[in-house]
């Protein structure tokens, strides 16, 4: 599993929109999971072929994320998402503080997304435990919503999970 | 039950009659403790059955990984507790990751099946989702927009509002209120994909752009409560057999103080000279035939009552006849043939007579005489009427 970004893949994604917040403030109310999420799954969804659907679509991936990054990160720094889009796949990159130790946890959560086993992880997960997991969301997002996963460590302490979304093709 | 508060806007409701347990609205809460009361109605719920228990999640409009899990563990809980209980999952074509998240529990319990809901709930949507219909509903707008442009100011239209066109069919009627009217925004939406392909392209073709076409089913819409100053549903009311069901929506997505504006026909009032009297027959016999298929082509002027019992106030009702002297009599003959064609169809599938066809094509086509007769008028009543949702 690579852990940098391509950046010739990179530059082919045009720049959407972008939002930070102070960790701390971000982590102080719950609500701004589904918030931020509703909100911006709104703005970016409006010239998309069918705006109400992708947006409902799109928010509810963006709200696993971001629960994910509310779950996981620290109150130091700050939580930076970061939306971009190209042809029918939206990127989002989103970075957020992560305490040293969980790095690891995280890339490999994020490899075991493409790995051959991971439709039967998920229904595990799904069929025996009782809250899920940050890597059962993961595998989630990768088996319902065609959703490419990466890591980017480079801006350590943080993490920047960098996930390919192509929900257009879904939806219309 | 409802469960109040910003992450929990959901209802969870059970039936026990029809054994439905239904989960709506966005459920997104951070700990399953905050959804303890309604993953104890569910268990409650299954207890209360025998055989089949219906999970209705067609109006699901988000649910977090959080709850999700919370629901199933005690779906499959139940499943592995006892083998005669059989469990369906209704989801919507709508709410597509519904229909991807849930498809999985077929696959872990054999007793779970997942079904995906879908216009069968209508019983005529077929009829007008064909794609022959088109060119009838185009010459339909084309003859109605002369009066309602001049109709809608006084209900509420005008620019700089944000509007919702519900049961938008083709999307003509948005391209030209959009034209005409300016909106600030505008919110396009039907349940028949090849409609708003239709749609899509037309607009595509003239230029035009801003109007958001969304695949929808008007009773059970995924747009947010109290977004739009203005909602229009034109000729549908009259066409779903739970017309009750579709303004109890359109009541919520318009926001206090604004308006619902509605049309519909009394078919029964269609009329032409000469050759009235088969005309007449031929329209009564309409009515009868559509009300077999759970249509009320009659509902027009019950307007005012469907308006008032869904909750609105300020109630305006008027009625305008669309006629052969609107323009081109050919595009009033052309709608005719159309209807013709249709309800002749709809005869046959009813299983009438092949006298009684004749003679109900013979109304119409006498119709057509009376439009295209120098002498001759033909008239199309529609009743328009709107509501204002109280502040």
């Amino acid at each position: 599993m690579g852990a940098t970004v391509n950046k010739t893949t990179e530059t082919a994604f045009e720049p959407l929109l972008q939002f930070d917040m102070e960790m701390e403030d971000f982590l102080s109310d719950w609500h701004h999971c589904d918030h931020v999420s509703s909100y911006l799954a709104r703005m970016i969804s409006h010239n998309r072929t069918d705006p109400v659907r992708h947006s409902n679509f799109f928010s509810s991936a963006l709200n696993e994320l971001l629960e994910v990054s509310f779950r996981g990160g620290t109150t130091d720094g700050k939580i930076g998402l970061s939306i971009y889009r190209q042809g029918a796949t939206e990127r989002v990159q989103l970075n957020f503080p992560c305490p040293p130790g969980q790095v690891r946890f995280y890339r490999e959560a994020v490899s075991r997304t493409r790995e051959s086993d991971a439709q039967a992880r998920y229904l595990d997960a799904i069929s025996n435990d009782l809250a899920p997991s940050r890597e059962s969301v993961l595998l989630d997002l990768a088996l319902n919503y065609d959703a490419r996963l990466r890591l980017d460590e480079d801006a350590a302490p943080a993490i920047t999970l960098i996930v390919d979304l192509p929900l257009e093709g879904m939806v219309s | 039950m409802i469960a109040a508060g910003l992450t929990q806007r959901f209802k969870v409701a059970f039936d026990p009659n029809s054994q439905i347990f239904s989960l709506a609205g966005t459920i997104r809460p951070r700990s399953i403790d905050e959804i303890a009361e309604s993953i104890h109605a569910l268990r409650e719920a299954i207890d209360a059955v025998r055989g089949v228990l219906y999970i209705d999640v067609k109006r699901l409009i988000q649910m977090n990984n959080t709850a999700f899990q919370a629901f199933i563990r005690v779906a499959l809980d139940a499943c592995r507790e006892r083998s005669d209980l059989r469990l369906i999952i209704i989801t919507s074509s709508v709410v597509g990751w519904t229909t991807r998240m849930f498809r999985h529990l077929s696959t872990i319990e054999p007793q779970i099946s997942v079904e995906v809901y879908d216009s069968m709930f209508y019983p005529g949507q077929s009829f007008v989702e064909d794609t022959s219909f088109i060119p009838i509903l185009r010459a339909q707008t084309k003859l109605t927009w002369r009066h309602e442009r001049t109709i809608l100011p006084r209900h509420g239209m005008r620019p700089g509002i944000a509007v919702a066109d519900i049961c938008c069919g083709i999307g003509d009627f948005a391209v030209l209120a959009q034209k005409e009217f300016q909106p600030a925004r505008i919110v396009a939406l039907d349940h028949s994909k090849p409609s708003l392909a239709y749609a899509r392209n037309v607009a595509a073709e003239f230029g035009v752009t801003g109007i958001e076409y969304t695949y929808g089913d008007a009773s059970e819409m995924l747009l947010e409560d109290n977004q739009f100053d203005f909602v229009t549903c034109r000729h549908s009311l009259q066409i779903f057999n739970q017309p009750e069901l579709l303004l109890k929506e359109l009541f919520r997505i318009v926001k206090p103080g604004g308006r619902v504006y509605i049309t519909n026909e009394k078919n029964s009032h269609c009329l032409g000279e000469p050759r009235a009297q088969s005309i007449q027959w031929t329209y009564n016999e309409l009515a009868r035939l559509l009300s077999h298929f759970e249509m009320d082509v009659e509902l027009g002027p019950k307007s005012r009552r469907y308006l008032a019992d869904a909750g609105f106030d300020d109630i305006l009702v008027e009625s305008f006849m669309v006629t052969n002297l609107d323009g081109d009599p050919q595009d009033f003959a052309d709608i005719i043939a159309g209807w013709e064609k249709m309800f002749a169809a709809m005869a046959a599938r009813h299983g009438e007579a092949p006298e009684f066809i004749d003679r109900f094509r013979q109304g119409f086509q006498d119709h057509i005489f009376a439009a295209l007769h120098p002498k001759g008028y033909a008239g199309w009543p529609i009743w328009a009427a709107s509501g204002r949702k109280p502040l």
